[in-house]
């Protein structure tokens, strides 16, 4: 024991010394460094880092002092916001480590900043949008408030010239709304019909085109061919509500981007590299490579594939491979990137590094699986293309027509059809009820990234559950004692406390859960030791020496039992007996149930052993269930039932799940999962309740119930009003009206979702 | 009714100033985390906030 601590001491003292010089490595400098070129053809460095510690704007004037008087610095910004920092620096007089080690010196942490980019870009992204959405809305209220009187007044009240200057207004408002906030829609709309097809871009791009240009001929030349009334304030309504969606839609996939960025932060950056003349070398991961020595101090993560050469330890592999309880590893055995150290300091030989680990395999099959996720939820664009042709036909028709009849109303009737089919109630009729859906759900404890999500739930035939941490309670398992003798000499509570006493001394998780669960007696211990994978040892005040761990018959690692049992002994007599039970979720059983009765098959996919999912899945009644799957399989699995043709919903919380989630059409993850997990899934369950899937659905069901009559009432109104246009009763001011209440009704209908 | 030819214009030309404080703010970074404020007196990091203040 003490020779493992004092290695793992000197082992990170030495990390420490060394690990500052680590960023000066040209590889990992260029993770967090940029070139930025200066006056006279010169060049700077730009680094950014992450700043800790800082309190207020106080905190930032310090650490930008403390930068400036580095030797070698040109330029230095602290944000205390962003807790962030900029740094100019002269590659010819300074390195990172001298700013770095400045700044430690002034009080606060730096660390550098490898997602800066990616940061900066979603910044510029988000307040691209907020920009667009506010001229959007600030224009459109301005816009109505100049509408009003048109409306209220009857054409005697409203002198000419004055509705000719209220006209003027809205169109010189309309006007930032059509050049700068609208844009992005008619960027995407010219992009699609470069690329040969019709999303929905391109109806909602000519609705705005025609009505601007229609009302801004009737606002310059009343009378003229397009007459006297003007749209604009339907038009910018119409855009602000469009970019609000949008702009919601960009912060969910943000705060998806944001924890992804974190997730991929589990793996070190640094290793400590034994040399060939025994030195060690504090390296930067990047430039590890095949047949490296690297040690691993305790509670640090693995930092690639490789074999373990010296030490014994247990490895937490949970996150990869599902399986719950810690895996010992001796010299010889295999360890992966990206699972935890929790026994002792050991050291290994690199095999794979980098994006041939499986850490890093697991990330790329979860983008792929992401990238071919199947396009069941696009029906919006698949309509697209007909609709508008449809469109197109009808107001070419009606204008050939008119030429014919009265050639001065031929311009008018196809300008009434074009905006009376505006899909502005049609575009509305699915988001407004998903965005009100996704408010209540959220009120209810399921967090949705994705909107579509809703359409999966309420429409998925199967949902894959994983065990461990989403059936079951992740750490709190229930610890259960049986006394082996029967003697008066200790209470049971004495017992537990005298246990838990002893468990607080190890990492390992069974202890950690007996210390939790137990109220410690906070007994004095000598003489302390842990032997790992057998158990804890000490001598207590009296002189008796205590023992708990595994029973000396359970010597050959009797994992694959329902049960995991630690046995307390003392003076090597076993007094009692810890039983550790995977304890399911309170609800599990209930919410089972019910979805069952809902009609939603159930399947259990584990990477646990066998013996315990099959006791789970007795436990739950649940038919279809699989234990000992590694990520990949349960990908085939998902990817069997979608050749199927069924619609699959995956709800999962480890990094093993992460490659599912993006794989079935609909994902949740457990709130408490792993971070990856919740980046990955399409929905997040905040309070970990599975009750909390089956509400959900019946409100993902109601939702779909409402986007039908969304629908059957855009599709109804038009469909009254075309052929009204068309033959010329429908003036171009009802038709305006009549697009606005139809909204009207659409966003209210909605809107009961969210009661 | 005649001042309305004078306030109509104004208030197209008082829309466009508004545009750009709104600009000015959201480019200095106004809006860039909404939430971080907020959850600063909740944050436990926040009594040597105080200390700082002593010092």
């Amino acid at each position: 024991m003490h020779a493992t601590l004092a290695g793992a001491i000197s082992g990170a003292g030495h990390a420490l010394s060394n690990d500052l010089q680590v960023l000066d490595d040209a590889i990992e400098c260029a993770r967090f460094t940029r070139w930025v070129p200066l006056a006279e053809g010169r060049r700077a460095a730009e680094s950014s880092l992450r700043i800790g510690g800082m309190h207020c704007n106080g905190c930032a004037v310090i650490v930008e002092q403390a930068l400036r008087r580095v030797d070698g610095v040109l330029d230095a910004h602290v944000s205390a916001v962003a807790e962030c920092a900029t740094v100019q620096w002269d590659a010819a007089r300074t390195r990172p480590s001298a700013f770095v080690a400045a700044i430690e010196r002034a009080g606060y942490a730096a660390v550098p900043d490898t997602a800066a980019g990616a940061r900066a870009l979603r910044r510029q992204e988000s307040r691209d949008a907020l920009w667009r959405l506010f001229v959007a809305v600030f224009c459109a209220m301005q816009v109505m408030m100049l509408a009003t009187p048109s409306y209220l007044s009857t054409s005697t009240e409203l002198a000419p010239d004055l509705k000719q200057l209220l006209d003027w207004g809205s169109w010189l408002l309309t006007l930032p709304v059509m050049l700068f906030a609208a844009a992005p829609f008619f960027t995407g709309a010219w992009r699609s019909l470069r690329g040969g097809h019709i999303g929905m871009d391109v109806p909602a791009a000519l609705g705005m085109l025609v009505a601007f240009v229609a009302s801004s001929g009737a606002a310059f030349d009343p009378g003229g061919v397009f007459g006297r009334e003007v749209y604009f304030d339907s038009l910018a309504m119409f855009v602000s509500f469009l970019l609000g969606g949008r702009y919601l839609e960009m912060r969910a996939r943000h705060s998806a981007a944001l924890s992804l960025e974190d997730a991929i932060g589990r793996l070190p950056e640094t290793a400590l590299r034994e040399n060939a003349d025994g030195s060690l070398a504090s390296v930067s991961v990047l430039r590890l490579q095949r047949g490296d020595v690297v040690r691993i101090p305790v509670g640090q993560a693995f930092c690639a594939d490789g074999l373990l050469t010296q030490g014994r330890t247990r490895a937490d592999e949970s996150l990869l491979s599902g399986e719950s309880a810690p895996v010992d590893k001796v010299a010889g055995d295999a360890v992966v990137a990206g699972s935890l150290n929790l026994g002792a300091p050991v050291t290994m030989r690199v095999e794979r590094v980098g994006a041939d680990t499986r850490f890093e395999a697991i990330v790329a099959m979860m983008r792929d699986a992401r990238g071919r996720r199947p396009a069941t939820l696009q029906g919006a664009d698949r309509w697209a293309a007909p609709f508008l042709w449809a469109v197109l036909l009808l107001a070419g028709g009606a204008a050939a027509v008119w030429s014919v009849i009265d050639p001065s109303r031929a311009v008018w009737v196809a300008v009434s059809v074009l905006i009376v089919t505006c899909p502005c109630a049609l575009s509305l009729a699915a988001p407004s009820a998903l965005l009100a859906s996704a408010v209540a759900m959220a009120r209810n404890g399921v967090m949705l990234r994705r909107l579509e999500a809703i359409e999966g739930l309420a429409r998925m035939r199967t949902l894959f559950l994983d065990k461990t941490g989403t059936l079951t309670e992740p750490q709190g398992r229930g610890v259960q004692m049986v006394r082996i003798d029967r003697g008066p000499r200790w209470t049971d509570a004495a017992l537990r406390g005298t246990a838990a006493s002893l468990a607080a001394w190890s990492t390992h998780p069974l202890a950690k859960a007996l210390a939790k669960e137990n109220a410690s007696s906070g007994a004095a211990w000598c003489e302390l030791a842990e032997t790992p994978g057998q158990g804890m040892q000490g001598r207590a005040v009296d002189g008796t020496v205590w023992r708990l761990g595994r029973s000396p018959a359970q010597h050959a690692a009797a994992i694959d039992s329902d049960e995991v049992e630690a046995w307390l002994s003392c003076d090597g007599q076993p007094v009692a007996c810890f039983r550790f039970n995977e304890v399911l979720r309170a609800d599990a059983v209930a919410a089972v149930r019910a979805l069952e009765r809902d009609g939603v098959r159930i399947a259990l996919l584990s990477g646990d052993t066998p013996a315990r999912v099959e006791r789970i899945g007795r436990l739950l009644g649940i038919a279809d269930r699989c234990g000992g799957m590694a990520p990949q399989d349960k990908l085939v699995a998902v990817r069997a039932a979608q050749a199927r043709g069924e619609i699959v919903a995956m709800l999962g919380d480890g990094i093993n799940d992460a490659p599912v989630l993006a794989q079935a059409d609909t994902s949740l993850a457990m709130g408490e999962g792993a971070q990856i997990a919740r980046a990955q899934a399409d929905g997040v369950l905040v309070s970990n309740a599975l009750q909390d899937v089956v509400r959900a659905r019946s409100l993902a069901k109601k939702t779909l119930r409402v986007v039908r009559q969304n629908f059957i009432w855009a599709a109804g109104y038009n469909a009254a009003c075309v052929p009204l246009a068309l033959v010329g009763w429908l003036p171009p001011w009802a038709a305006g009206l009549g697009m606005a209440t139809s909204s009207l009704v659409v966003v209210l209908n909605s809107l009961r979702l969210a009661r | 009714m005649d001042i309305l030819y004078l306030l109509i214009p104004l208030s197209a030309v008082l829309v466009l100033g508004i545009l750009g404080v709104f600009a000015w703010a959201l480019n200095g970074g106004q809006f860039d985390d909404l939430e971080q404020h907020g959850e600063q007196i909740l944050d436990a990091a926040v009594d040597s906030f105080d200390k700082h203040q002593d010092a």
